[in-house]
């Protein structure tokens, strides 16, 4: 062991608490570094096993409409250049025919297919109960044959196995192109499935690919019947339960056999590969494998291999990996590098001391490295384990309800490590460790030896100190206090300015890691606020209740010709029908469990409104809305009546005055002004309403027919039409009547036209809400919310309002209740109206909820565990920083205590220095934390619109307190070092 | 006129076995005026005696009166006020505020002690100790008899009780030396500045009128130098 060695590891061993504190840093930073890309690598890994789990392992699929054969020889020569791996091939076997009543329950057929190689594996084709088929007439066929049609593993199924031919309707004549069914998850991206058409004719035989033909319910030409029909027998030999691509629409599921001879025509072969990198990889593979076939790609799979990205959410999450990787990296390079950076000049004197007995400059460095070498073998692997350890810890918690999200129950979220980012986490620490040892050291390494002896260290004061010392010399500049803190704070804060104005950067690291904390608390702030958001818009109002009874009357007509007795007569029907839900609603109450939240009336009604009131959603008719021909805004509204002690509270929960709503004499309505949607892509806000305002319902009226004949309108309905420039954007209100013969019409016209009476009336939008109740969940579209206080007085003219009473289940019993509920309804509705229901049906909202509870959940922990770890880092920097600042200048400080320097007047100018660097840190650090956030925001915007750019603000008061906090914590232990040393043996032992 | 009495002072460090007695019931007292050398071998306890006297430790027993008032008998915020007006500390490392420039830091004392500086004084004071023009000098700027001569200046500048000096020159080269000791003898002499100094240097113990030998922790000499 060479002098230099030795001397590094006795150093190390002396000083124990110091070393602790660096081994201390670097476990934590490869811990985080090994927690955040083991978490991407397990996540990455559940979701492809879930995958595989639910649709099998195949990569790639050929199929083609009669080429098995050459599917099966193109493939073996596939498989012997190495194009492709395992194959499983499943070609039509005829298509079963069943009963009527089989019909009801499996579907139309039983499509029959053959398979041959690894279907289990690649096809996701698990027998539940039993064996896959292995010889001509054994069949596996879907659980409901056991569950419904009570067979048994060991029975014989004999049914008529012909083909489908297609039949044109009675009088119909000619052709037409029908588009295979395909499984959405198959289609590439934009692309439609009508890009595959095949051309139907009388006769045309039809294979598995096709949905069911039936002309009157599809609006084709075409019905279909089973031709070439002959009597086959199978053995049952299995079940399967999970259904894999095996269902077209309406013709059923398949059941499985093998090397039936009847096997022919379509035929589809699924393979796997190694060795791929991208898409284009394995599309070329295919086509050059099967050059005639169609070829389609498991992308979910290989999205989850890596092999491929996409998709708005998963960018997202990507990008939010990322950010969150660079954070972190940050975090820990700063935790890292301030341990040595302290260490090293902790111990100046000391390599002032060996450089005296003859060490070169380079033995120095080499003792630094040596030491940063040895303390990182220990720490880094630690800090891989409590990585990895960490995240099999949270996994337990987090794991069931991810993989219940995944709609993969079976495949457990457990830790996968990837030896990519264990190298990757490991020598990112290390780099950081040595960058971090190596700096200070070759700063110590260029200290003259006396300076080092001496502890007079270079560099305790900057130039610009030099200039505004020589400066303050003049009797009126001596001791000039500076400002209102130098008052406040006396001599103290005088020496504070003048350390501050006057010191090299004493308090920049401080300031540093000042900054840092500010940052990493906003960043998780903004992570948790961002997330959550989208936590909430994806999974609805968390608040919603469990279930809902919902019901309506059927609909009553006034056939008066005169629209004002139309709509009163309309109006006296809504005032009876809130009664009697009211009273519905009332004698749901006692139900057993059902703990009641509220109830509504609604219907909706055209509403007129200036455009000053409408905002995007309107505008640009994002909803059923958009500007007029007469300079208005028009739009379908839906008019919401509240129980009152429900409105009352959403009132108040919005901040606005209810009392003035249940004025029946002058209508009120509160606007939901913006609602979240999913617009199929993105979460999308709508923004409805600008302003507060009046608007014109439009409550009914009559049209005056061709014939001249008055009728009344029975329903508004609208569309966008318009002519010239205007083509297609104008918001349009026409009238549904029934005609003199009895035929439903739709006028084609305008409300506006000369053949329309209607009667409204105004409604005054007194304030907005900036969501809507609760009870409705996300309920977006255009909404005003009133009272049921009005309805006695103001129907709209609605003709039949739908109701829905909300309950909460006790005990999480959400189905008996709602069970409970619906019946008591039923019975109740049956008492006072007899046939005149037009619909009751229960919703239960807690089945659904459930997962997005989970995720919620999963999506709070995530940001509590990263909260609470950037909090420790950035608690953690702060003390080392600022504890160190002081114990580095005890020396200073004792000589100042020798000359008189009170206690009092000590804190003070500690308190004023750290305000100083307080200062100094906060500003920057918010600037670095709101550009952070900006990227988070961005990152989050990719699949959501209209989320508002806001600085986490609580967070920011967070970060604030906790880096307060953790600086008087600091330096009081500081302060206490420095006042705990004796000041003589201070001033001795650093000139010993 | 006495100015200093230092009774029974003993001063331990330690526990149990590791006990150290630095100071071992020393007692003397000093007139205004006097000029008192300290010598003793390294770790005889005269350091120790010193900061005693200067208030910046606590003894363990005894007492110490300057100018009749018992130094440890206050707290510390009194002891802090004590140390800027009565005693003046010259050391052997300078020890002067690295931050501060040369009046700055001769002035510390009386900024601390939040009084306006006296001018007259203080520029008394830099022609004396040869830093005019080197007003605006950061210590780090000087050599090492000059912030010496700050450090003294800034022990005299309130014209303090007694100016204590642990090895004043045990760090200079001996021009420096003779100059550093001129000038604390020039000061004992014309303000009448009570002076202990701690020296290892028998030329300057010389000096002084009067040579106290510390050993072990205990006064084993004590002579008046006639002149």
């Amino acid at each position: 062991m060479s002098a230099i060695t030795n001397f590094t590891v006795k150093s190390l061993r002396a000083n124990k608490v110091r070393t602790l504190v660096t081994i201390g840093g670097i476990v934590l930073a490869a811990a985080l570094l090994t927690a955040v890309l083991t978490s991407y690598t397990s996540l990455q890994s559940l979701l492809y096993r879930g995958t595989e789990e639910v649709s099998g392992s195949w990569m790639a699929m050929a199929y083609s409409d009669d080429g098995r054969d050459s599917l099966e020889a193109q493939a073996a020569s596939a498989q012997t250049e190495g194009l492709i791996g395992e194959t499983a091939l499943i070609q039509d076997a005829g298509f079963g025919q069943l009963t009527e009543r089989q019909q009801d329950i499996y579907g139309r057929y039983l499509p029959i297919a053959d398979i041959t190689g690894g279907v289990e594996k690649l096809c996701g084709l698990r027998p539940s109960e039993g064996r896959l088929p292995e010889k001509p007439g054994e069949i596996l066929l879907f659980d409901t044959w056991r569950t419904s049609g009570g067979l048994e593993v060991g029975d014989t199924l004999t049914l008529p196995v012909g083909q489908r031919a297609a039949m044109l309707a009675p009088g119909q004549a000619g052709s037409m192109s029908q588009s295979p069914d395909m499984p959405a998850a198959m289609l590439e991206e934009g692309e439609w499935a009508t890009d595959a058409m095949t051309e139907i004719s009388e006769g045309t035989l039809l294979d598995s690919s096709m949905g069911y033909l039936e002309a009157d319910a599809d609006g084709g030409i075409f019905n279909e019947r089973l031709v070439e029909a002959e009597e086959r027998t199978y053995t049952v030999v299995g079940f399967f339960a999970q259904i894999p691509y095996v269902a077209s629409r309406g013709v059923g599921i398949t059941a499985f056999t093998s090397d039936d001879p009847a096997a022919a025509g379509y035929a589809r072969l699924f393979t796997t590969m190694s060795d791929v990198s991208s898409t284009d990889v394995v599309e070329e593979r295919m086509n050059a494998a099967f050059p005639e076939a169609e070829v389609r790609l498991h992308k979910d799979l290989l999205r989850y291999m890596g092999v491929r990205s996409g998709g708005a959410i998963w960018d997202t999450f990507f990008g939010i990996v990322a950010v969150l990787a660079a954070v972190i990296v940050v975090a820990c390079v700063s935790l890292i590098y301030n341990a040595f950076a302290i260490s090293v000049a902790e111990r100046i004197s000391q390599f002032g001391l060996l450089a005296s007995v003859g060490a070169s400059r380079r033995q120095l460095r080499r003792a630094v490295v040596l030491e940063a070498l040895i303390v990182a073998v220990i720490g880094i692997p630690i800090g891989l384990l409590v990585g990895i350890g960490g995240c099999a810890v949270t996994f337990i918690f987090v794991g069931p309800a991810l993989a219940m999200l995944m709609g993969a129950e079976g495949v457990p979220f457990v830790v996968s490590v990837a030896p990519w980012a264990l190298a990757f986490s490991a020598s990112l620490t290390l780099v950081t460790v040595l960058v971090s040892a190596f700096v200070p050291a070759w700063r110590a390494s260029r200290i003259s030896v006396v300076e080092a002896l001496r502890g007079t260290r270079g560099g305790r004061v900057s130039k610009r100190g030099v200039k505004a010392a020589a400066k303050a010399v003049m009797p009126g500049k001596l001791w000039k206090p500076r400002g209102m803190v130098d008052r406040i704070f006396g001599i103290g804060g005088t020496l504070a300015h003048i350390n501050e104005k006057r010191g090299t950067g004493r308090g920049t690291a401080a300031s540093v890691s000042l900054a840092l904390a500010i940052v990493l608390l906003m960043t998780a702030g903004s992570l948790s606020t961002f997330l959550g958001k989208l936590s909430d818009v994806a999974g609805g109002t968390v608040d919603m209740p469990d279930v809902s009874i919902s019901a309506a009357l059927v609909a009553t007509v006034d056939a008066s010709s005169d629209p004002e007795a139309v709509v009163a007569a309309a109006n006296e029907r809504f005032a009876k029908d809130a009664e009697l839900f009211g009273a519905t609603y009332d004698s749901l109450l006692d139900t057993p469990g059902a703990v009641p939240r509220g109830w509504i009336l609604r219907g909706s009604a055209p509403i007129m409104l200036p455009e000053e009131m409408a905002d995007t959603a309107i505008l640009d008719h994002e909803i059923e809305a958009g500007p007029r021909a007469d300079g208005r805004c028009g739009a379908m509204a839906g008019l919401v009546f509240l129980d009152d002690a429900t409105f009352d509270a959403y009132a108040a929960e919005q901040g606005i005055d209810a009392a003035e709503y249940h004025d029946a004499a002058h209508p009120r309505a509160i606007g939901v002004a913006e609602a979240y949607g999913n617009n199929g892509d993105v979460y999308q806000l709508f923004r409805v309403f600008r302003s507060t305002g009046m608007v014109e319902v439009i409550e009914g009226g009559i049209v005056t027919t061709d014939g001249g004949a008055r009728r009344p309108i029975e329903v508004f309905t609208s569309g966008y039409y318009g002519t010239g420039e205007d083509g297609g954007s104008r918001f349009n209100i026409t009238p549904y009547y029934t005609d003199e013969q009895g035929n439903t019409v739709i006028a084609d016209d305008d409300i506006s036209s000369d053949q329309v009476t209607v009667v409204s009336s105004q409604l005054e939008i007194a304030a907005l809400a900036d969501a809507a109740p609760s009870l409705m969940g996300n309920a977006w579209g255009l909404k005003l919310i009133m009272p049921m206080s009005l309805a006695s007085t103001t129907g709209f003219g609605i003709m039949s309002p739908s109701f829905e009473g909300f309950f909460d289940a006790a005990n999480d019993a959400h189905a008996e209740v709602a069970q409970a509920l619906v019946d008591e309804a039923g019975t109740f509705l049956h008492a006072h109206v007899a046939d005149d229901v037009s619909y009751l049906m229960m919703n239960d909202f807690a089945e659904r909820f459930e997962s997005n509870r989970t995720l919620a959940l999963v999506v709070n922990v995530f940001c509590l565990l990263f909260t609470v770890i950037l909090a420790l880092i950035a608690m953690g920097n702060v003390f080392n920083t600022v504890t160190n600042s002081l114990i580095l200048r005890r020396r200073e400080f004792a000589v100042m205590r020798s000359v008189g320097l009170s206690g009092r007047q000590f804190r003070r100018m500690i308190v004023d220095e750290c305000l100083g660097f307080g200062l100094r840190g906060f500003v920057p650090g918010l600037l670095v934390a709101t550009v952070v956030s900006w990227l988070l925001y961005c990152v989050v915007t990719n699949s959501m619109t209209g989320l508002v750019f806001a600085l986490p603000w609580t967070y920011v008061a967070l970060a604030l307190g906790m880096t307060v906090a953790a600086m008087l914590v600091s330096v009081a232990y500081g302060m206490h070092r420095c006042k705990a040393d004796n000041v003589v043996e201070v001033l001795r032992a650093d000139n010993a | 006129m006495e100015i200093l009495r230092v009774s029974h002072l003993t001063k331990v460090y330690g526990e149990g076995e590791a006990t150290t007695r630095a100071l071992d019931d020393v007692s003397f007292s000093v007139e205004e005026g006097e000029f008192v050398a300290i010598v003793g071998s390294s770790g005889s306890g005269k350091s120790t005696l010193l900061h005693l006297i200067g208030g910046v430790d606590r003894p363990t027993s005894g007492s110490v009166l300057v100018n009749g008032i018992d130094v440890y008998a206050r707290s510390n915020e009194e002891l802090a006020v004590f140390r800027r007006r009565e005693v003046g500390l010259v050391y052997q490392f300078y020890n002067l505020v690295p931050v501060l420039n040369v009046v700055e830091n001769m002035t510390l004392p009386v900024a601390l002690d939040g009084r306006p500086v006296n001018q007259e004084r203080l520029s008394g004071l830099i022609n004396r100790l040869g830093l005019h023009d080197r007003e605006g000098y950061l210590p780090s700027q000087l050599s090492g008899g000059q912030q010496q001569r700050v450090a003294i200046g800034r022990a005299l500048m309130n014209a303090p009780a007694v100016v204590l000096a642990d090895e004043p020159t045990g760090n200079l080269d001996t021009r420096n030396s003779a100059e550093i000791m001129q000038l604390l003898r020039g000061s004992n002499r014309d303000f009448g500045q009570t002076m202990i100094v701690i020296t290892h240097d028998e030329e300057i113990a010389l000096a002084a009128d009067r040579i106290i030998a510390v050993e072990d922790g205990r006064i084993v000499r004590d002579e008046r130098i006639r002149r």
